[in-house]
């Protein structure tokens, strides 16, 4: 799956869990910038990303997440290791 | 007071830490969040707090590095969580437990938590960075009255201080049924300063109460 193809599935997750349908993806978007990205539905993405794109994180690479571009870089990484 | 010994809390004392994070959540009643939201069993939630404990991520309520415990003849008899909020850098606190339960308790019940969600959401309350935020205190109650509390308290901001001076503010963010923690923390100089209401009935069903108090105290400065 390339970067681009990600970048759309993410953006249709964070639109849904984050109510917002007009939620625009950049690579320095970060939890401080959403305004419904909180405990609860941070627990959601990381749940529909898992699910969506059939990976799994490990807890250190959930704790190195910074904004958006890492996220993408990490769900890349998996999906091509 | 000479009998009871406050320290940091170490690896061997993470199962009754579980203990005291499950006795705080239910908050005088018997709904335990980590089971109605999550839809496990009391055993496997105390097993998933267990495990969360063990990968040691500092920075919220359910870091070891968080809690200081108090033993009496030996044992464990009290746990208190304070940490503060964003310090060194870390990640929100709300974060740092978001991904502690997505890792350990896995899709299955994150998948349930979906469906609950819109329940709960009118009590979530973000916590303020750079105050010191208390959460999970309770005390075994043959031990309660003994001014333990008060010397808790004292012992959880002079901890604080001596990591950050600057510190000005305690929170904490407690359900209105836990009617005997409101009065220690009123005693203790805290005050109410805004509530979070569900009109949501439901609630009852999945939280202690359908109303949540942030009660803050300021730290005098010299």
């Amino acid at each position: 799956m390339n970067r681009s193809l990600v970048t759309e599935k993410l953006t249709a997750i964070f639109r849904t869990v984050f109510n917002d349908e007009g939620i625009e993806l950049r690579d320095d978007l970060t939890a401080n910038e959403v305004a419904n990205w909180d405990s609860l539905t941070h627990m959601l993405m990381i749940g529909e990303v898992e699910k969506e794109f059939s990976i799994k994180f490990k807890l250190k690479e959930l704790g190195k997440l910074e904004d958006v571009k890492s996220l993408i870089d990490l769900i890349e990484h998996k999906m091509n290791s | 007071m000479s009998e009871y010994l406050i320290r940091k809390a170490v690896a061997s004392d993470i199962p009754f830490l579980a203990d005291v994070v499950i006795a705080s959540e239910k908050a005088m009643s018997d709904r335990l969040s980590f089971t109605t939201l999550f839809n496990k069993t009391e055993e496997e939630a105390k097993e998933l707090i267990i495990q969360m404990f063990e990968e040691e991520v500092d920075g919220c309520e359910l870091s070891l590095s968080s809690f200081i415990v108090t033993e009496f003849e030996g044992k464990p008899i009290s746990g208190s969580g304070a940490w503060i909020e964003g310090f060194k850098g870390n990640m929100p606190s709300g974060i740092l437990k978001s991904n502690l339960i997505s890792y350990t308790f896995g899709k299955e019940s994150i998948g349930y938590l979906k469906t609950k969600s819109n329940i709960v959401k009118d009590v979530m309350i973000e916590r303020e960075p750079m105050t010191l935020q208390l959460e999970y205190f309770h005390i075994k109650n043959e031990h309660l009255g003994k001014g333990l509390d008060a010397a808790l308290m004292d012992k959880i901001e002079e901890n604080a201080l001596a990591q950050y001076p600057e510190l000005k503010k305690v929170q904490c963010q407690i359900f209105k049924n836990s009617v005997f923690s409101i009065k220690i923390l009123l005693r203790h100089g805290f005050k109410i300063v805004k509530s979070y209401k569900s009109d949501n009935d439901d609630i009852f069903d999945y939280l202690p109460f359908n109303e949540k108090l942030l009660m803050e105290k300021i730290l005098k400065t010299d």
